[in-house]
This record gives structure tokens, C-alpha cells and sequence, in this order.
């Protein structure tokens, strides 16, 4: 398969349509919940087309980065059409009008693990659409019932005489046809491809080279751009002397952008070497003295306010600060963490007073288009922004700052093609992390080791006000009291234990730092921070993981399915292995219940992750083979971040660059990973990122458990060796 | 001008000697499977073959491939058969697939120098490859997949 540039909004699409061929277009049709909300009066501009060649096009807004979700969606489009699996190709449109947008982020956007869960139901219904109408063509050419036909590998077949028409030849036919509305869904038991390790369709060109990413897109008359920004966020350019830099090699021009330069050469290299000669100047900011030390302390003092408004509350506010029975207090933190996206940021672009057209790897193409609309006042329908492959994107590909540098720089070149491409020094260094947040717990048990009541406090910016979010109307929303914002207090607010009195807070603490989200959100440190508590509740009733958090998950048959699914793979009940300690940690994240039990060698030579367990309840997995390597993928991923991974502040900058200061887990380090797919029946729920919340607190537990020392602040290498 | 042959053609290239070979290979002969990653040899998204031994394209001066013999992903087979591609097709090894070509490059020149490696001499040969997807279980699988071919 393809990634290919369908190019064309749907009206477009039909238009061209007539010259490209004639075909059979069913547009999705959304839920009436998103409808609702949604200016598509129901329809969604997302749709299939089956052309007169039998080639089975889906268009939809989920940019691929690394999911597999255009493998699963196409399973799900084949699987109910009856179509040939090698005819399915998908593609992006590059135009992110209203219709692509997610009715509840209000954008089209890769984000929150959406991209099966979401799509899964109108895709299928479009599906049988098309095949209902095709089967429909086929019964009158034939002159049988509906009824007596099937839909097969791209053909309608007649069973009783053998014979079979191909998709394709009923096109036609089928296009006079009304749309059904309410086609019949295949049972279960005849989707083939659903609930099969297909094949990923991109794999064949991941492994030639031929997949083109966006740092790989091609234009005539190319030039190439490397960016010069302030080191310190929000400081801009005082001063740059262009000739400091107008003479060297390939040097064709150097343009101001919003903090910062783009040098703009005949080669990437020559323009990085000049940017890095520019003689450029910023501005002093009040961040200049800036440190994670200053900001720690930020953190500190905020927990301590005394006026903290509570966004949640269930049951007795004043019971959680009973000095009844037994009290466990306990502190968190997590740092600042960047996304090392292995592509790093670029984007192509060739803008003129009337046209624009971007390639980039981008999760937030409504993003980009505002950026540009509010910089430029670049009306939408003259902006056309092609979705490459993305080299990764783990939240941070949702920013349009790449895109207006290089739309600036080609206009400063007339017009010209230019690929502006981050350095990795850049990348890691502008800013756009994970957010620092600090957190206080305080429970009481009763004399038989049982919550009874939970106050949480958590300190750190507001992120999701940058991503349109109001706290005060998401906390009507949701049944949460005031100031709720799902982007620092998800998996705390909404955490599946049961109990009874329960008290969550958020002092506020505003950054001056650009702030992004990070594979998992909230869940990246409220897992973190909630079931590294829970475990030392549980030891504090001198009670075992495990079954200290069964008994809090009375009625919650998810968290109950995946812990015992994990035990049982681990062993929980029997002796850990001479040597290895056991963490156990569950987390619910987008739709997923993911348990998970690290097994490490904790010694004087410091700790050693052997083995994982997970399991993972995502309702039905389409594909188990991603489903597999994506809990792998984030195991590994998490790892490396729950060791070792963080940025920090000084003098208002980063002081991390690249990977030998910011390490990725290497292949050495990473321990065999066992996945477990429980199937009860649940909804469908996300998987690109569930795998990450449980893997901090499951490992932070086990080193509890080799050595009654307990890591309450990330990474664990400030703490302890490896 | 330095001359070079490159996938098994020559070619003739005129740039500043110390240009990275990545960007020569990239942007002049238009061969983009080999991929900028870090830019100082710390992630291997650009390893490709000079005289069949993995070498980090960021920081090898185009200079030094003058007579020499390179090979890119592109070149390691014409259509994707090589025993290491067939592996990562089979195991379905890549996610965003960034850091695969050079994944797959350092894993043929391990193998074509031994020729069924242990998890050990896997985890040595591969140690300067980087994946943030967590692929590594897989390309592990994988590798011995390849070595049995």
C-alpha cells in the first residue's frame, strides 16, 4: 500500500472524479452524538471509493506515525466490504476543512488513541453501504435475489452457479443506486481480516527506503533551510547581521521568523553551518535566570497555597483528612520531558501570495492551517497541507511554528520550494515539553487496611488551555466541580478504584515554557504518581499488590480482568525468582485497561529490567500483532523514560541537545516483553498509548520491593543506578 | 569532484569535502532511505555500507568515500529480497519506520560477518541504532529470523 496524496477535498475529489475515472463514493456517516456537534450535519467528508479498476480508496484524517492504524482501519474496510486486501490503499486529505475535524477537539487531529476506536464504527457502516450497493448491481445484472449473492476477495458472487462479477464492472451501476440507510452488518464471524495479524501495508516500503516521509519530499527547484532560534522561550531577535553570513558557500538568503532566522541555501548543510555563523542577537527576557530549581520550588509553594479550589469530589471532603486509624502521606514529581521524535521537525513548503502547499509530518493539521491563518491571515481554502508518513510523533507533531518558518522562508525566495529541517540540537531545544508536575497524596485506611478516604494535590501548569480547553466548562462537562483540566489531572480525576471519599486539587502553576503533550498526557506521570501510591498504601496495610488492589476494584470487571490476566501470567502468586523483585501497576488510559508487572534484578550493581507482563483490555483487538508491538514499543519507550530521561533548566534554556544527553533506551536494555490480550467484550478502546502509564510505577514498585526504598521523583537514575 | 560507486554505479558529486556523505547521498543523488537523525553518530539512522562495513553517513566526509564503495538501503537488494528485509517483512518489524534503514543496514553488516549471532552480539552490533518506537524485540526476532534464511 500506498500512503497516497488523494489530494482533494470531496468536492474537489468528485470533480476530478470525471477526468481521473468514474467511482463509487460513500462518505462515512458520523455518530449522532459527534453529529451533533459537528457541522456535517451528520456526514462526515471522510469516505470510500471504489473505482471501476476495483481499487478501494478510504480517506481519513489519522495521520500514520508509527500506530498502524491505516492497517487496521483498512482490515475494518476490507473486512466488511468483501474487498481484495491488495486493492485497499489510503490516503490523507490535504485539506483540513471542517468535515475532518473531531467533533470533541473541535480539529483534525492525530490524537488520544482515536484512530481504530473512533473510526472503527462509520468506516464499517460505509463499508456495508458500498457492498449492499454493489451486491444490489450484481442481483439486477443477474437476475437473482440480493439475497442468493455474497461479497468476496472484490467480487459479488453467486454461490449456487459460481459465478462472480468483480467490483470494479458494478461501479456504474451501483453509482445510480440510493445509499442505504441502514445496511446489514457482517456477524462477527465473518470478518476474516478483523481480530488477525495482518501484515502492516506500509512495512514493504519501511524496509527499502521507499516510504516517503516529509523530510524526504522532493521538489523542483528545491532550496534547503536551517533555523537559528532563541535559546531562552520567550525571548525574540534583538539584532542580525545578514552579512555576517551573505558570503559562504550555497548561502541564498536569511529570513527573520518569529524568535529566530531561517537560513535558507543550496543544501541543508550549507545552510546549517551558516545559521550556526549567523551573528544574530535576542532580546533579555524576565525567564533569562530561569531553573528547575526555581521551577521545583514553583511547585513546592503551590502545594502548600492555601486556597486551592477542588476539582473533584466524591463523597466526604472532610473525611479524607481523618487523623483516624492509619495516614499515608507521600510526595511525587516528575521533570520535563521532550518527545525525540526520531524524525526530527521539518516541513516543505512553496507559498506565494495566492498559493500555499506544505508536506509535513504533522499529527495537527488544523494546527498548522490556524498557525498560518493567524500569522498571515492565510485564508484556508488557498492552504493545502499534505500528511506525510510521520518518523514518529508521540504528541509533539500537533505545532505549526515549523510551518510558518518555512512558509515565510519561501516567500523570501519567491515562491521557491524550501525543506526546512530542525536540527536535533533545535528539536530538543525549543521547548514544546511534557509538562513538570509535582504531586501530594494523603490517604486514610481503616483497621482493615482499606482506603477510606483520598486527598490529591497536584501542582504544574494548566496545559490544556493551550489546546482551547476551558477548565471551568470541562468541569461541567464531565461531573467534576471546577478548574478540570483533563490534560494534568486524567487518571487521577477518573482513576476506576473505588473509594468512597475522594478529594482531588490543582494549584495552577503558570511556565514560561512551551508546553506540548506527551504520549499519554496526564497519564505519562498521573500513572506514575497514583499506582506508586496505591502500592505504598498497600504496603503500609502490610497487604499484598495485588490483592490490596483487587479488593478496591469491587464491580470494575476491566481493572479485575487485566490484573488477574498479568498474575497469572507473572506468576503473582508464587515466590518471585531467586534475585528478581516484582512491581505490579494497572492503569486505565483512552478506552484500555493495561496492567503490567516489571521484573528486574535489583542489586549493588544497581537495577536490571528482565522480563514485562502486560495485559491489556482494548475491547477487541483488530490487529493482536500491533496491538502486541505497540504495548512492546511503549513498554521499551517508557523504560527508557522512567530511568533516565529528563530536561532541565538553566540560565532560562535546555540543557539537553541530543541523544547522548537525552538517552533513548538502546537494544541491550531492553528486556522481553510478554503481551496478553484479554477479550470480555469491552468497547473499543485506544492502544498507541495505554501502554505507557503502568511501566514507571510498575518498575519504581519492584525496586520497592528488592530494597524497601522507595523512588517518589523521576528519572530513576537521579536516585539509583543502573 | 570526488567519484565514488554507489550502489553499484559510479558517480562523480562536486560539494565541500567535509560535507557529511548523508547530505550528498540525500539531496544530490536523491536517495532518501538513508535518514538524518542526530547528526553526531549517536542514533545510526544514517548507517549505510562503505566497502561493506556500517558507517555512520552524519559524520563521514564525503572525501573520504572518494574510490570507495557505498551502499545505501536502496542498493542492499533491487526489490526488497535481502535475507534481513525478508526478515522485517515477516516479523513486521518497523512502526514510524524512521530508523529502520539504518536498523537494517547495521543488521546485514553483522550478518555478513557472522552469520548467526547471539543475543549478545546482536545487542553489541546493534547498540548504536536507536528506535524511539521500542522495536527492539522485534528486531532482535527478527535478525535470527534472517540468520536462519
Amino acid at each position: 500500500m500506498k500512503l497516497q496524496d488523494v489530494s482533494l477535498t470531496r468536492r474537489s475529489f468528485l470533480a476530478g472524479a470525471v477526468a481521473a475515472g468514474v467511482a463509487l463514493v460513500v462518505p462515512l456517516r458520523l455518530p449522532a452524538a459527534w453529529a451533533r456537534q459537528s457541522e456535517a450535519a451528520g456526514l462526515s467528508q471522510a469516505f470510500i471509493r471504489i473505482d471501476t479498476s476495483g481499487q478501494v480508496t478510504f480517506l481519513l484524517p489519522t495521520s500514520e506515525m508509527g500506530q498502524g492504524t491505516h492497517t487496521g482501519q483498512a482490515q475494518i474496510l476490507a473486512d466488511e466490504l468483501g474487498a481484495d486486501w491488495s486493492s485497499i490503499v489510503a490516503g490523507m486529505p490535504n485539506q483540513p476543512t471542517p468535515d475532518y475535524r473531531i467533533p470533541f477537539i473541535g480539529q483534525m487531529r492525530s490524537v488520544g488513541s482515536f484512530g481504530i476506536r473512533f473510526w472503527h464504527d462509520p468506516l464499517r457502516l460505509a463499508a456495508a453501504q458500498a457492498r449492499e450497493m454493489l451486491t444490489q448491481a450484481a442481483a439486477e445484472r443477474l437476475g437473482v435475489a440480493p439475497a442468493a449473492l455474497h461479497a468476496e476477495n472484490g467480487f459479488i458472487v453467486h454461490s449456487d452457479s459460481g459465478r462472480r462479477i468483480p467490483f470494479g464492472e458494478l461501479v456504474e451501476d451501483a453509482m445510480a443506486l440510493p445509499v442505504p440507510e441502514e445496511p446489514t452488518l457482517r456477524p462477527d464471524g465473518e470478518r476474516t481480516l478483523s481480530g488477525r495479524r495482518v501484515p502492516r501495508l506500509d512495512t514493504p516500503d519501511k524496509v527499502t527506503g521507499k516510504a516517503v516521509y516529509a523530510v524526504d519530499v522532493e521538489r523542483e527547484s528545491m532550496l534547503y533551510g536551517a533555523v537559528r532560534l532563541a535559546p531562552v522561550f520567550s525571548a525574540e531577535v534583538e539584532s542580525i547581521a545578514e552579512d555576517s553570513v551573505t558570503g559562504m558557500p550555497g548561502v541564498v538568503a536569511v529570513v527573520r521568523v518569529p524568535r529566530g532566522a531561517v537560513v535558507v541555501a543550496d543544501s541543508w548543510w550549507q545552510a546549517k553551518r551558516a545559521a550556526d555563523a549567523l551573528d544574530i542577537t535576542f532580546t533579555a527576557t524576565d525567564a533569562d535566570e530561569l531553573s528547575t530549581e526555581a521551577i521545583d520550588t514553583m511547585l513546592r509553594e503551590a502545594l502548600d497555597r492555601p486556597d486551592v479550589p477542588v476539582s473533584t469530589l466524591r463523597g466526604d471532603a472532610e473525611a479524607t483528612l481523618s487523623t483516624d486509624g492509619q495516614v499515608v502521606e507521600a510526595e511525587y514529581s516528575v521533570p520535563l520531558l521532550t518527545h525525540m521524535s526520531m524524525e526530527p521537525i521539518n516541513c516543505t513548503a512553496e507559498s506565494t501570495d495566492e498559493r500555499t502547499e506544505l508536506w509535513i509530518g504533522t499529527q495537527g493539521q488544523d494546527v498548522v492551517r490556524m498557525t498560518l491563518e493567524n500569522a498571515l491571515q492565510l485564508p484556508a481554502e488557498q492552504c493545502f497541507i499534505n500528511t506525510t508518513y510521520l518518523g514518529g510523533g508521540f504528541g509533539r507533531k500537533t505545532h505549526g511554528e515549523i510551518a510558518l518558518q518555512a512558509v515565510l522562508a519561501s516567500r523570501a525566495v519567491g515562491g521557491r520550494p524550501v525543506k526546512l529541517l530542525w536540527a536535533r540540537e533545535d528539536d530538543v531545544r525549543q521547548g514544546q515539553y511534557r509538562q513538570t508536575m509535582r504531586c501530594r497524596f494523603r490517604a486514610a485506611l481503616d483497621d482493615a487496611g482499606n482506603i477510606t478516604g483520598m486527598r490529591i494535590r497536584i501542582a504544574g501548569p494548566q496545559m490544556g488551555r493551550e489546546y482551547g480547553i476551558d477548565p471551568e466548562q470541562r468541569a461541567q462537562a464531565t461531573g467534576n466541580l471546577a478548574n478540570f483540566d483533563p490534560f494534568s489531572l486524567g487518571g487521577l480525576s477518573d482513576m476506576r478504584y473505588v473509594i468512597p471519599n475522594f478529594v482531588v486539587e490543582h494549584a495552577v502553576v503558570d511556565l514560561p515554557i512551551p508546553l506540548c503533550p506527551w504520549r499519554s498526557i496526564a497519564h505519562s506521570f498521573n500513572g506514575f504518581f497514583f499506582e506508586s501510591f496505591m502500592d505504598e498504601c498497600a504496603a503500609a496495610a502490610g497487604r499484598d499488590p495485588l490483592e490490596f488492589r483487587r479488593s478496591h476494584s469491587e464491580g470494575q470487571e476491566r481493572m479485575l480482568a487485566v490484573l488477574d490476566r498479568v498474575a497469572e501470567m507473572s506468576r503473582w502468586s508464587e515466590p518471585a525468582p531467586e534475585g528478581i523483585a516484582r512491581g505490579l501497576a494497572v492503569v486505565e488510559s483512552y478506552g484500555s485497561y493495561v496492567a503490567q508487572v516489571v521484573e528486574a534484578r535489583v542489586d549493588d550493581e544497581g537495577i536490571d529490567v528482565r522480563r514485562v507482563h502486560a495485559a491489556i483490555d482494548c475491547g477487541r483487538a483488530i490487529n493482536p500483532g500491533q496491538v502486541e508491538t505497540q504495548i512492546q514499543g511503549a513498554v521499551i519507550d517508557a523504560l527508557g523514560m522512567a530511568l533516565r530521561q529528563k530536561v532541565t533548566i538553566r540560565d532560562g534554556r535546555a540543557e539537553q541537545s541530543n541523544f547522548h544527553d537525552y538517552p533513548l533506551l538502546r537494544i541491550g536494555e531492553a528486556p522481553s516483553v510478554a503481551v496478553s490480550i484479554v477479550e470480555i467484550g469491552s468497547p473499543l478502546g485506544g492502544v498507541g498509548e495505554p501502554g505507557i502509564p503502568p511501566l514507571a510505577p510498575a518498575l519504581a514498585n519492584a525496586l520497592f520491593a528488592a530494597t524497601q526504598q522507595r523512588i517518589r521523583h523521576l528519572p530513576l537514575t537521579d536516585h539509583v543506578r543502573v | 569532484m570526488t567519484a565514488f560507486t554507489l550502489n553499484g554505479r559510479e558517480v562523480e558529486v562536486t560539494a565541500e569535502p567535509d560535507t557529511p556523505l548523508l547530505w550528498v547521498i540525500r539531496e544530490q543523488l536523491k536517495l532518501t532511505g538513508t535518514k538524518y537523525g542526530c547528526g553526531v553518530a549517536q542514533c545510526g539512522a544514517c548507517t549505510l555500507h562503505v566497502d561493506d562495513e556500517p558507517v555512520r553517513a552524519c559524520v563521514f566526509p564525503l572525501s573520504a568515500a572518494e574510490g570507495r564503495s557505498v551502499t545505501t538501503i536502496e542498493g542492499l537488494s533491487e526489490d526488497g529480497s535481502h535475507p534481513v528485509q525478508q526478515a522485517w517483512v515477516e516479523l513486521d518489524v518497523p512502526q514510524c519506520g524512521y530508523c529502520q534503514s539504518g536498523q537494517i543496514m547495521s543488521a546485514a553488516a553483522l550478518l555478513a560477518r557472522n552469520p548467526s549471532p547471539s543475543d549478545a552480539e546482536i545487542d553489541t552490533a546493534m547498540a548504536g541504532n536507536l528506535c524511539r518506537c521500542g522495536t527492539y524485540v522485534r528486531i532482535r526476532a527478527a535478525i535470527h529470523r534472517a540468520a536462519e534464511a
